[in-house]
């Protein structure tokens, strides 16, 4: 297991450069280019701010912030589970011409979504600000609660990506998994909405805490609630367990599932 | 240090499942839609091979014979189904050349993301970048981005930053072949050195030119197995012997199954020309145009033929083997006397060699109704290529009875590695 890591961590030169080159190339020699990664979030927003509040007659308060700071996780979560469950098959020449270490590939899918919401971040502050929300010094728990989304997104993203060498159309349930998930995940409404009993039972969803969390730091401007995002750390890394062997399992008949 | 073993196999076999309709989704596994069946391809058997530090060693074989599947079993893109392997040091591998290349990235940003799959850092890469684009001979195109390179100048940059590494053992997989001839010499110079530097160097291709020149040791495998292996020069020369005889019989094959097929189709040509050719009793007699066929037809080759030393009708000949020609004739009008006439052209019609039975000094002035002419060779000297053979009758004037240039071509393969036409049986002797 050490070896691994160390053998990862030699290799973190591709890491980084797959990264720069996938955040480069989506944008590359398009018209507004790099300004792309802001676009799609604020459009998502302006949606959604006049859709809830003015068509749904939503009343939370200040609710492009409160959807805005729920939807970039989101956009995180989902975007890095799409592109990584491919990541493999997508780097097919590499895996079947060249030994690396295979986990890098679902990684640097997963890290450059990471770079895209960090990108965004700087939207979320600057939308803040002109809201005027009150910063407080618990916004320094941010790396962490987006820490454990990374681990929960990773562990989800090794397992897709290693069953989607062998079945295919696993690309569509999880495109189907992610759509369900978003309307049990309080995101566009409050967790409040929903009638008590499923309102516990979503409750087990290890996402809700993760998203409420990065609403009390950022928002509501309290600490995130810590028994519950320790649920979210522990399902978390069951699942980047379960991932990272299944993953060991099936990557050495990747080159000849490919 | 010097006999170490630093790559080291042990009765390794790799299986491949062919499946005949295999299962892609989750939705067609569960639901059984397709058959689960498969064939168990060996792609090596219980193989086993210790290779030391500092030897370069080829790997040699016909297509599928196991070569590359190796070489992935040492890179660990595949693993063994049994057995092991022990590989002591950093391997690099060009087997994949522009690996991760971006087309709309430049030269240099390439060989950033290029060099880092082959795991190199980026501190490495600075150290290397000015080496590598000054052996990619691209110049000031190194900034414009790769999709702007012509396919050369893409395989040379790829080339150069594969081959730029400083590597401990070296797997290389019929790359070799890239670029134009300069920069083919600068690769092998490279290599070269890295055999100078004590690397370990694996190598797979069909140039067996280039095998023998820079390999110390020559592993022949075939069908997943080792056929022999040693010194460079004396597995080619088996190896090339072996591929010879092969040849020959698969031509042979090709010839008697072409030929047995072909009879049918000319009976059907004869059925539209009915009443030209209603005369001759003979299905075979192929059609030639007027400028390689002439004569009076008083005396009519109705077949000619190349036998091989087993006797059989062939196109294909092993150098240094006997063989025959046989012309069938058919006799319409009897003349004073024959000649019966066979030569050998280049495939560009140039003559090697002719003869006649009156250069043999036979005087033929009786002749059977129909018989066969057979000029026979004790040894076939010719060297590999091919050859166009004529076949020809004459009277005593030399006058044209059936005269037939170029019949049929025909292929011979030497294991003499000599050049022109003809072995010439020889010693050097240095005085």
């Amino acid at each position: 297991m050490i070896n691994r890591i160390e053998e990862v961590w030699a290799y973190r030169g591709m890491l980084v450069s797959i990264v720069k080159r996938d955040l480069r190339s989506r944008y590359k020699g398009s018209f507004l280019g790099f300004l792309w990664t802001f676009v799609n979030p604020l459009l998502q927003l302006v949606v959604y701010s006049i859709v809830f509040p003015y068509i749904l007659k939503v009343t939370q308060e200040n609710y492009a912030m409160f959807l805005f700071i729920a939807l970039l996780p989101w956009i995180f979560f989902t975007s890095s589970l799409q592109g990584a469950t491919t990541s493999i098959v997508a780097g097919s020449n590499l895996v079947k011409k060249i030994y690396f270490p295979r986990i890098i590939l679902p990684l640097a899918a997963v890290s450059t979504n990471l770079m895209n919401y960090i990108y965004g971040l700087s939207i979320v502050f600057a939308a803040l600000l002109i809201t005027g929300v009150h910063l407080t010094v618990n916004v320094l728990w941010l790396p962490v609660v987006l820490l454990i989304e990374f681990i929960f997104i990773f562990g989800l993203a090794l397992i897709f990506s290693s069953l989607y060498v062998k079945y295919r159309d696993l690309e569509h349930i999880v495109n189907v998994l992610t759509f369900v998930w978003f309307y049990l995940t309080p995101i566009v409404f409050p967790i409040t909405i929903f009638p008590e009993q499923i309102g516990e039972m979503v409750g087990y969803n290890p996402m809700v805490p993760i998203i409420e969390s990065f609403r009390d730091i950022l928002l509501n401007g309290t600490p995130p609630d810590w028994n519950r995002l320790l649920y979210s750390l522990i399902i978390g890394v069951i699942v980047l367990i379960v991932g990272v062997l299944l993953f060991e399992k099936c990557e050495k008949t990747f080159a000849e599932e490919l | 240090m010097k006999d170490q073993t630093v790559i080291s196999i042990k009765n390794v076999t790799k299986t491949f499942k062919i499946y005949r309709d295999k299962p892609v989704s989750l939705k067609e596994k569960v639901l059984k839609l397709r058959s689960n069946e498969y064939s168990t391809f060996y792609a090596l058997k219980n193989l086993s091979l210790d290779i030391r530090r500092g030897e370069t060693i080829g790997l040699i074989g016909h297509n599928g014979c196991g070569k590359s599947t190796l070489l992935k079993l040492i890179t660990k893109i595949l693993y063994p189904d049994q057995g092991t392997i022990t590989v002591n040091g950093k391997i690099s591998s060009l087997i994949e050349l522009g690996a991760g290349f971006h087309p709309d990235f430049t030269g240099r940003e390439n060989i950033y993301i290029n060099a880092s799959i082959f795991g190199l850092s980026k501190k490495e890469v600075d150290q290397r970048i000015d080496e590598i684009i000054r052996f990619s001979e691209l110049g000031k195109f190194i900034e414009n981005p790769v999709r702007t390179y012509s396919s050369g100048m893409y395989m040379k940059l790829a080339f150069s930053v594969a081959i730029n590494v400083n590597p401990e053992i070296l797997l290389i997989d019929e790359i070799l072949s890239v670029g134009d001839a300069n920069f083919q010499k600068k690769c092998l110079e490279k290599i070269e050195s890295f055999k100078r530097n004590g690397a370990t160097i694996v190598i797979v291709a069909h140039d067996l030119g280039t095998i023998e020149k820079i390999c110390d040791r020559v592993v022949w495998m075939n069908e997943g197995q080792i056929v022999r292996q040693g010194e460079a020069d004396q597995i080619i020369n088996l190896y090339i012997q072996h591929m010879n005889k092969q040849f020959v019989e698969q031509r042979q094959q090709e010839y008697l199954e072409i030929s047995s097929s072909g009879v049918g189709e000319k009976e059907e040509v004869e059925v539209t020309e009915a009443n030209e050719s209603s005369d001759t009793s003979t299905v075979d007699e192929p059609t030639f145009s007027e400028d390689v066929r002439w004569g009076s037809k008083e005396v009519e080759i109705t077949e000619a033929r190349i036998l091989n030393a087993e006797g059989k009708v062939t196109n294909v000949l092993m150098a240094g083997e006997p063989f025959c020609i046989e012309i069938d004739y058919k006799l319409n009008r009897e003349q004073k006397a024959y000649i019966f006439g066979t030569g050998i052209y280049t495939a560009d019609k140039v003559l090697v060699y002719g003869n006649n039975t009156q250069i043999a000094n036979l005087k033929i002035d009786r002749i059977n109704k129909r018989g066969t002419v057979r000029f026979k060779v004790k040894k076939c000297n010719l060297l590999s290529g091919t050859y166009k053979l004529n076949v020809a009758v004459v009277d005593g004037d030399h006058r044209a009875l059936d005269f037939i240039k170029y019949y049929m071509d025909f292929t011979v393969v030497s294991n003499d590695k000599a050049v022109g036409l003809f072995t010439i049986e020889h010693e050097w002797e240095i005085g």
